[in-house]
């Protein structure tokens, strides 16, 4: 914070008067100027009255690290009553027992895990709201390793004030998000369900929300409810909530990352056609499944069109679509595929299987995928492989907003993401 | 409240009686056969040249939660004769089977004609409030589970996905020899059954089953209906 953040920052400590040259004040009320956010990190039994303190300063909202609360049983839940009569209608509150917010883009950053443990993804259009503070955590590290661009993030924790419906109406408003990560657990407060459904659907005409709700089997039900102190209810009436809403489902984290990733950055297809350009006859055939497995088409390609493909390409080369390039694939070939192929009225949205291993291909390849994009058509790619080379290849794509998937399966989930999202948005039609 | 459920909840009772579920159905327009609450055979006898055969004789207790299983429903009624002696084994059945049991009279109604069965449920979550089970009758609902949900209230479209989410949507389409299913009938009941939830936060449980669905515009029927109330 004290390094990365664009603001002011004030430590405030009662036993301290100077650490490493930098100043603490007794109290909040001892700072001169103004404080916009209070980040309170105190022994439980003492959060009410630093929380009045910050009051009676004119703090406008506190983040409350500290634990000790309702998620401990009954002695905490009366000291959460008493926090509650102390901040409401006087102050906004986050937590308490939450890890706070992290934004890339002001430096903004309550995570106390040390950097060298949690790295901090890059500013980017993925926005993360998270019930667990360990694995929001988790998840910024993994996306800062992999590139993925979660701008904000944020763990509302007890959610004695905030919750997850207001900050997804903020995320909403915030036009540097594109896309909206949930990972819930389970909700708290009778009524509440209802509440979040209508927000939900509002959110999703605006911008697509992706959850993926934990918690989903009987026998999950008591670990959550020791984990948030929440009612895990019927995961039946969870789905049933995320369907009625408009919002993409995910079955887990790296899904939903996965999902996160195309809707950030591909544009929505027009219908559920998909183009597979392969240089692998396998991995055609298991783009194929993958993709029938969630509703998306694979058309045969028109005979006159073959024809046009077949003139240029080797002969052994297989036209129907997928379109299989074989070991002799070269970056020319794709190019010619691509340009020749996505422009046209029969295919909404392209999957590129990328093996980098044959030696005719090279990182050029890249550059012909990324200047596809400019025919307004969801292109994503499949790579898989170890080598250097390959890594480099997919981080160029990956750069440039082609996302890159290890293997057909999740990338024809991103692909129907967008399908399904276009669906919601009502802009795609099924064939 | 409510008129039917103030009546109940002031009699102290947790369950309408099974004219008066067919009544609230009915005021929210959902299709119920013919019925009519009797006292005695001459009574049902007399009712039964409005309503016409087949008939349907049910028991009508507040002590009775499942009256099949104390043999209080005796189906595919066809004359006076037959009637007469369905009111008689009741009256028998339940003597034997719930001695304890209070009856208020009989449901006479008419019988539905046959058709795919389905079940719409209901319960209240004290986190989201009233939820919409749908499903079709028989082992597809208790043995394979084939059930969709929706959080109340819900529009048509929510019903419409309701319907064609469970796996045994086909037989809407019609099967071999059996004809495709009034699909839009169901879609209205679900949703005239989700403002009757809305309206009522006292219905703690709720069960149409069986609604039958009769072919391509003839209609779908509640044929049976179960509420259980309680305090908001």
């Amino acid at each position: 914070m004290l390094t990365k953040f664009k603001g002011k920052v004030y430590l405030v400590n009662p036993r301290y008067d100077e650490v490493n040259g930098i100043k603490y004040y007794k109290s909040v009320l001892d700072i001169q100027d103004d404080v916009d956010l209070a980040v309170i990190v105190v022994p439980a039994p003492a959060v009410p009255k630093v929380t009045d303190e910050c009051v009676r300063k004119g703090v406008r909202v506190t983040i409350i690290i500290s634990g000790g609360f309702s998620e401990v049983g009954e002695e905490g839940a009366k000291l959460e009553e008493e926090l509650r009569r102390v901040a409401q209608n006087r102050i906004r509150v986050l937590g308490p027992n939450c890890i706070g917010v992290y934004n890339a883009f002001n430096g903004l950053d309550t995570f106390f895990l040390p950097e060298d443990r949690m790295g901090r993804p890059r500013p980017g259009p993925v926005a993360l709201i998270s019930q667990s503070g360990a694995v929001a955590g988790a998840i910024l590290d993994w996306a800062a390793r992999r590139n993925i661009g979660v701008g904000l993030a944020v763990n509302y924790g007890n959610k004695l004030d905030i919750n997850e419906s207001e900050l997804l109406e903020y995320f909403a408003r915030d036009n540097r998000v594109k896309v909206i990560v949930m990972y819930m657990e389970g909700l708290k407060y009778p009524g509440e369900g209802k509440k979040l459904l209508e927000v939900m659907k509002e959110v999703s005409n605006v911008k697509p929300v992706v959850v993926y709700k934990a918690g989903r089997t009987k026998a999950a039900t008591g670990a959550v409810k020791s984990h948030t102190a929440a009612l895990a209810g019927n995961y039946e009436i969870y789905h049933a909530m995320l369907k009625q809403a408009n919002v993409i489902e995910a079955d887990n984290l790296t899904d939903a990352f996965d999902m996160a990733k195309a809707l950030a950055t591909q544009p929505l297809p027009r219908g559920n056609r998909v183009l597979v350009i392969t240089d692998s006859g396998g991995m055609g055939i298991q783009s194929v499944d993958a993709l029938d497995m969630r509703g998306l088409q694979v058309p045969e390609l028109s005979e006159s069109l073959q024809e046009i493909l077949r003139k240029q390409l080797p002969p052994l080369a297989v036209t129907r679509n997928p379109i299989d390039l074989t070991g002799s694939a070269t970056d020319a070939m794709y190019k010619f595929v691509l340009d020749t192929v996505l422009p046209t009225s029969y295919v909404d949205m392209a999957l590129i299987i990328a093996l980098m291993q044959i030696p005719g291909l090279t990182i050029n390849l890249g550059n012909y995928i990324i200047e596809a994009k400019r025919f307004g058509k969801p292109i994503i790619v499949v790579s898989f492989g170890g080598n250097e080379y390959v890594v480099k290849f997919e981080s160029h794509l990956e750069e440039n907003g082609i996302p890159v998937y290890h293997a057909p399966h999740r990338a024809a989930k991103a692909l129907w993401a967008l399908y399904e999202y276009a669906k919601i948005k009502g802009v795609a039609r099924e064939w | 409240m409510n008129p039917i459920i103030a009546k109940a909840l002031e009699e102290g009772r947790y369950k309408l009686l099974e004219h008066e579920s067919f009544e609230l159905l009915r005021q929210y327009n959902i299709p119920v056969p013919d019925f009519a609450l009797v006292q005695d055979v001459n009574e049902a006898l007399k009712i039964v040249k409005d309503i016409g055969y087949p008939v349907v004789l049910k028991v009508v207790s507040p002590d009775i939660i499942h009256k099949s299983d104390v043999g209080g429903v005796i189906l595919n009624i066809n004359s006076d004769d037959e009637l007469r002696s369905a009111c008689e084994s009741i009256r028998n059945n339940i003597r034997e089977r719930a001695p304890y049991a209070r009856v208020t009279g009989f449901l006479i109604q008419k019988m539905i004609p046959e058709g795919l069965e389905t079940i719409i449920g209901a319960t209240r979550d004290p986190i989201f409030g009233h939820v919409i089970a749908f499903g079709l009758g028989g082992v597809m609902v208790e043995v394979l589970q084939d059930v969709s949900f929706r959080i109340v209230p819900i529009t048509e479209e929510d019903a419409r996905a309701m319907v064609r989410e469970i796996k045994g949507y086909r037989l809407f389409n019609g099967y071999r020899n059996m004809p495709a299913r009034d699909e839009e009938a169901i879609i209205y009941v679900i949703t005239k059954f989700s403002e009757l939830l809305s309206d009522n936060p006292n219905i703690v449980e709720a069960d149409l089953n069986p609604v039958i669905v009769l072919e391509r515009g003839k209609g779908a029927y509640a044929a049976d209906a179960r509420f259980i109330i309680g305090s908001v």
